[in-house]
This record gives C-alpha cells, sequence and structure tokens, in this order.
C-alpha cells in the first residue's frame, strides 16, 4: 500500500489545546439567529477583520414555538481552533515587490512586501488582506496574479466553486471585480499571459479546464483535458508554461471508482452534472508529473510523464516551472520536501534537486514558486504559520534565507481545512477529525 | 475525506477514500504514515467515490456510501475487490447524495443523511431510516423531512441507541450557485447551522426534539457530530470557523417521549 493514501487520514486532537471560552452556567433561550459574534471577535482580535459586523437579519424559522425543545443557543464548554491564517498556496510578484498567499482557515488572501522578513519569533504584518462577507471567499485554495493587469486570481475547493478576481489594491472586506462558476472541488490555477488563457486542475473528476482569462460568470471554458489516456489522477498542482506552450500537472494519483468520460463535458457540480464514465473501480496510481501540449484537448496523452520510484513524489500539492533554467518546482506534501526535476525529465527520473530536512523549516509544503528575478524559491507551509524564501539552488538540509511568520514563532497549528466529520474515540477519549 | 468511523471493539479507525473509490481500516493508535490494515477498493465492490460509512459493530458489517446514491453493505472485515453482502438503492428508496450514515443496532435500523438539492437554497434534504437488513429499491419506512424539521443541507447523522435518538448537523446553508446567484457567506448571520435531535421512531415534517442553535453557540456551519453519551457531550466540527466545538448536554441525553409532534 503507497504510503501516501495512509496520510489521508489527518488529525487527533486532544481536548482543549485552544480553550477560549468557558462554559456559561446560565443559557439564552433559543431565539432567531444573530450574527456569528465570536467568529468576528476572535478575527478582530488577530487583526484579520476591520470591517464592522453586519446587521443581524432575522430568520424566519419554522414553527417551532409551540414545540417542547430542549437545548438551545448552548455555549461550547471547550473549543479548539486556530486563529491564525493559515498558508496554502503563495504567488511572487518580483516587477511589484509583492508576495500573495491564500489562507483556507480564515478564508482570505494576504499580501506581503516581497522583501518582509520576520526578525525573530514576531508576526509580519501583512501589506493587505482581503476578507470578509462581500469577498465571496470560501474554502480557498489557490492564488496567482497577473503583475501586468495587477489582478490576484483566487480559487474555491469542494465549497465555494469560484475563481475569483481582485485588484491588487483590494484591501479588507472587498468585492471581487470578476467571479467565474468553476467545477467542484477545482484546486490550481495558473495564467498564460501569451495565449490570455488560465488553467485550472479539478481534483475529482481529474480534469484540467482552460478559461479565457478575462472570462466571467457563467462562461464556459474553451476546453478540457480529460479522460483515462491523460493519465491525470486527483491533480493539484498546476502550471501553464507560456514560453514552452505547455501545461504541467501535479497528480496525487487517486483514481476514483468511475472512469473520466473522455473530452470536454459540462462542468460538474457537486451532486450532479457532467458525464459518467464506466465503472471500473478505484486505483492508488503513484504520484505523478503529467506535462500537455498549450492547446491540448479532450483524451489526449501526456506528451511527458515523470512518475516512479526514483521520483519521491508523494502528495504533491504545487508546481512551478524555472523557464529560464529549465527546472521544474514541486511542494512534496507528503514528505515536507521541495524537488527539483529538469523541466524535459521523463519516466522514473530522480530529482536533480531536494530541499528538505530539519534545518528547512518545510513542513507540509502546500505552496512553492519561483522568484526568478531574484533568484529564489518560495515555500508555504500549511504545517506550520510561514513561507520561507530559499536560495534558487537550495539543496538539501539547509536553512532558508528568509522567514515570514503570519503567527508568533511556535503557535500551534490545528491543520483544520473544510472539515467534514468527527468521531469519538472512546477508548483514548480522543476525537478524530479527517481533512 | 468527509467521513469517518472509530470502532472501540476492535480499536480500529475506518475512512473512506472518495477521491481513490476505496475504503481503509487502520489501527485505532495509527499516527503519522501508519499503513492501513485492509483496503477496499476494486470494481467488484461497487465504490465509486464513497464519502462516509459507518460500522455496525454489533452485527461485524461495514456500511458504506457507494458515492453512486446507494448504500452498500459489506463485511466489516471486508479487504480487497469484495463484493457487497446487500445493496440499497433506486428510486423507491429517496436516496440521493448521502453525507451520512449510521446504525441503530438495538432497534435494527439504518439511518441515511440524504440530500435532494432544488436548486440555490431549496432542498429536499432529510432522514431516512430503513431496516437494518433491506436491500434492492425499497421506501424507507420513516422519513423526517420537511420545513418544520428545519433541515436545509444535512450531514453526519450519529445515533444514540441507549436513547434511540438521532443526532444530526445541519449546515442551513448552500454550497453550490451560479455566479449571479447570492453568495453563502461564512458571516451570514441569517444563515448559521446547528445540531438537531430527532427521536429514532419520528416520522414526517416534525420539529427536532432538541438543538444546539444559536450565537453562543459559535456554529456557522457544523459538518460533523459525535456523541459522549456517558458525559452527556456532543462533538461538533465545523466547516467554516475550521474549529471543533464541545458541547455538554445532559438535556439532549433523555429518552425521548413517545409523542411523535403537536404536543411537544
Amino acid at each position: 500500500m503507497p504510503r501516501r493514501v495512509v496520510l489521508a487520514l489527518f488529525g487527533c486532537v486532544l481536548f482543549g489545546a485552544l480553550e477560549w471560552r468557558p462554559a456559561h452556567p446560565g443559557r439564552p433561550p433559543l431565539r432567531s439567529l444573530v450574527a456569528d459574534q465570536r467568529l468576528f471577535a476572535l478575527e478582530r482580535d488577530n487583526g484579520c477583520l476591520d470591517e464592522a459586523t453586519p446587521a443581524a437579519a432575522p430568520q424566519a424559522w419554522p414553527d417551532w414555538a409551540a414545540a417542547h425543545i430542549a437545548g438551545g443557543d448552548v455555549p461550547p464548554a471547550r473549543v479548539i481552533a486556530d486563529p491564525y491564517p493559515t498558508l496554502h498556496s503563495v504567488a511572487v510578484d518580483a516587477v511589484n515587490d509583492r508576495v500573495f498567499v491564500s489562507d483556507p482557515n480564515r478564508h482570505a488572501v494576504w499580501s506581503y512586501d516581497r522583501r518582509a522578513a520576520s526578525k525573530g519569533s514576531e508576526a509580519v504584518t501583512p501589506l493587505t488582506g482581503i476578507r470578509g462577507p462581500a469577498t465571496g471567499m470560501m474554502f480557498i485554495a489557490a492564488v496567482t496574479v497577473d503583475p501586468a493587469a495587477r489582478e490576484i486570481y483566487t480559487v474555491d475547493n469542494d465549497i465555494g466553486d469560484r475563481m475569483m478576481v481582485f485588484p491588487y489594491d483590494a484591501d479588507g472586506n472587498a468585492k471581487p471585480i470578476r467571479a467565474l462558476s468553476v467545477p467542484h472541488q477545482a484546486w490550481g490555477l495558473s495564467i498564460n499571459p501569451v495565449r490570455k488563457e488560465i488553467a485550472v486542475s479539478v481534483e475529482g473528476p481529474r480534469e484540467i479546464v482552460v478559461y479565457a482569462q478575462n472570462a466571467n460568470g457563467s462562461d464556459p471554458p474553451l476546453r478540457m483535458i480529460r479522460g483515462p489516456r491523460t493519465g491525470l489522477g486527483d491533480p493539484h498542482g498546476v502550471f501553464f508554461d507560456s514560453k514552452n506552450n505547455e501545461i504541467v500537472v501535479a497528480n496525487h494519483g487517486n483514481q476514483n471508482g468511475r472512469e473520466t468520460a473522455p473530452g470536454s463535458v459540462a462542468p460538474a457540480r457537486r451532486g450532479g452534472g457532467g458525464e459518467r464514465g464506466a465503472l471500473v473501480g478505484g486505483r492508488f496510481d503513484e504520484p505523478s508529473i503529467t506535462v500537455y501540449p498549450g492547446e491540448a484537448t479532450g483524451d489526449v496523452a501526456p506528451v511527458r510523464r515523470i512518475q516512479g520510484s526514483k521520483t519521491g513524489l508523494n502528495w504533491p500539492m504545487a508546481i512551478s516551472v524555472d523557464v529560464g533554467h529549465d527546472e521544474i518546482a514541486v511542494a512534496n506534501s507528503g514528505d515536507s520536501s521541495i524537488r527539483i526535476f529538469g523541466r524535459t525529465a521523463s519516466g522514473d527520473a530522480a530529482p536533480v534537486r531536494v530541499i528538505k530536512g530539519a534545518r528547512t523549516g518545510i513542513h507540509g509544503p502546500m505552496g512553492v514558486t519561483f522568484d526568478v528575478k531574484n533568484d529564489e524559491l518560495w515555500v508555504a507551509n500549511y504545517g506550520d504559520h510561514t513561507a520561507l524564501v530559499f536560495a534558487r539552488t537550495a539543496a538539501g538540509d539547509v536553512a532558508p534565507k528568509r522567514i515570514v511568520r503570519n503567527a508568533p514563532a511556535g503557535s500551534p497549528t490545528v491543520g483544520f481545512g473544510n472539515p467534514g466529520a468527527v468521531a469519538y474515540d472512546s477508548k483514548r477519549d480522543e476525537l478524530l477529525v479527517p481533512n | 475525506m468527509h467521513g469517518i468511523f472509530y470502532d472501540p471493539k476492535h480499536d480500529e479507525i475506518v475512512v473512506p477514500v472518495a477521491l481513490g473509490g476505496a475504503v481503509l481500516t487502520l489501527p485505532g493508535g495509527a499516527d503519522g504514515g501508519a499503513p492501513p490494515l485492509r483496503v477496499l477498493q476494486g470494481s467488484a465492490t461497487g465504490l465509486v467515490q464513497p464519502d462516509t460509512l459507518y460500522v455496525d459493530v454489533a452485527h461485524d458489517e461495514m456500511i458504506v456510501d457507494s458515492g453512486d446514491d446507494s448504500v452498500l453493505v459489506f463485511a466489516r472485515t471486508a479487504t480487497g475487490n469484495a463484493p457487497p453482502l446487500r445493496k440499497l438503492g433506486g428510486p423507491k428508496t429517496q436516496i440521493r447524495n448521502i453525507y451520512g450514515m449510521s446504525v441503530d443496532s438495538v432497534h435494527n435500523l439504518i439511518v441515511i443523511a440524504n440530500r435532494v438539492d432544488l436548486g440555490g437554497r431549496e432542498s429536499s434534504d432529510g432522514i431516512l431510516i430503513f431496516n437494518r437488513t433491506d436491500s434492492g429499491d425499497v421506501a424507507p419506512r420513516a422519513v423526517i423531512a420537511g420545513p418544520r424539521t428545519g433541515i436545509i443541507k444535512i450531514r453526519q447523522v450519529v445515533v444514540d441507541e441507549e436513547r434511540g435518538q438521532i443526532f444530526a448537523t445541519i449546515k442551513n446553508n448552500f454550497e453550490n450557485y451560479e455566479a449571479s446567484a447570492e453568495r453563502p457567506s461564512p458571516w451570514n448571520p441569517d444563515k448559521t447551522g446547528f445540531i438537531g435531535v430527532w427521536s429514532i421512531n419520528d416520522n414526517g415534517n416534525v420539529p427536532p426534539r432538541g438543538v444546539i442553535k444559536g450565537p453562543a453557540t459559535g456554529l456557522v456551519w457544523p459538518a460533523g457530530v459525535a456523541i459522549n453519551p456517558k458525559d452527556h457531550e456532543v462533538y461538533t466540527i465545523d466547516s467554516v470557523s475550521n474549529a471543533l466545538f464541545m458541547f455538554r448536554t445532559p438535556e439532549l441525553f433523555k429518552k425521548p417521549s413517545p409523542v411523535n409532534d403537536g404536543a411537544r
């Protein structure tokens, strides 16, 4: 059994790790819902939210007034949560010296000065933070930027199903200037400025969906790469290489029980849509990097595929291509490493460099991107509250050049990300939470 | 992963892997890269994209969402490409998108959290209750659904077998929408979710017997629910605030009255 499948089980959290409110002796009666003061208060305390709490709107509840209903507006006895942003995806604009990171924990996009660094254990103050009800951001995954147009692109994964575009100067509770419906389980984003197109990776349907860069609303995709010949398996990171006109994809390798219907289909929504392929049974294929021509459409085989035991690929979450030095960087979350491959490598190829080890500070990386102009490599850690900056050619167990913290050093990272279930282990008196 | 089960008798953790069409069983104390004890996967299993599951320890069976609008029942220790013992699905069952499942081995019932999206915030979600050994395309013996239930976007369900109660998480919002539609927002105070409690004998468009609901709860979109009857505690994980809440609610661990509605 591949080790990566076991890593799918996340979290085994002890009680009371972040208790912030004791149980109330008295309980207010059941009443109409009002603003979630706690969520706002917590985020405002951490400087995550500057907006005033919106006015509460009454909700017409079902005819419960005559019913005898136990419980009610019960305060929790204990709560575990991470009050700080978590880092997911990272994008660097070397022209304007800005760095953007997505934050699925607080539903936000934060920007920093590219040269910012924590001097010690303190957090770095972001330049901007886009978050709040007007943003529409939900379980935000990828972020990328168009430095020429000074636009920020983000996409929601699992809940949300939208790509949103904000101007560079957006801050606080800002509305997107464009919002595009994308398939359910979208993850990665990459812009090809030459073709004026944007590629979106989609996990479960195992597809790469290409839109016009200025697509908006319910605009349909220009084309899809999809089908059993593509070798796509639970794709995550995607990079649209404008110089070589190629789409480079990082695949986890998971294949669900139905074969993908080949070719372009209607974008699938949760609970319906899309076309259903034959029932073939699920598989855990080896993780891979697959490469397609920029104009590829339908059920096409990759022009190159990096896959096999020498690659060390394990939960490849994000991918970046340095077209000047012909290298591919992979955020390899499964073993907390960054793996660098030759851009034209194929087959069971070993990486040309690996950044890994205790000194690197790499912990569950979700994001990686080259900053070619400044000869640097950025890594976004999901496993703690840091983004790391390495020399582009860094290798082995080396310390980063700079660390950007978004929480004081040592702050625990709970790791919840759109959690959907919980179980009680009565033997160990523990709670189990899958992400 | 949107499901998980802890089997206290055999000290095992069982999880569905939707993206791999599989069910993994791990040791109860598994940590890090511990390998699974068993992997159920393959074309004979009927597993497509399983989101949730439950282990019926009393009858040594495993109840799994196929990810294809049906319930598959396997031997608890099924492994490899093993076919299900029973399959429950079809138009009479009303089973559509399964978001949670539980077994009441005392009353010999299967409880399904079922979603039927009708577009926007509209849905016909509910709790479907079947006889434990039902198979094929059979009607549920009870359906808890309708406007008086307050069920909009149901998620996980768990049964307190001793008292005959169903605990369900209700997100009370919608997740998918067109770009032009109103945006579901984690900050929208009008549409936060709750935990509802029904009797295992309830049927129809009936209010919950108990709730955890309101601003003091801190809940936004509660997704998962687990109970600890011994300590009278209810646990829920919230998919928007990314927080784990623990409530001590003795009043929710009382045997419900036999009255179905009206007097409540």
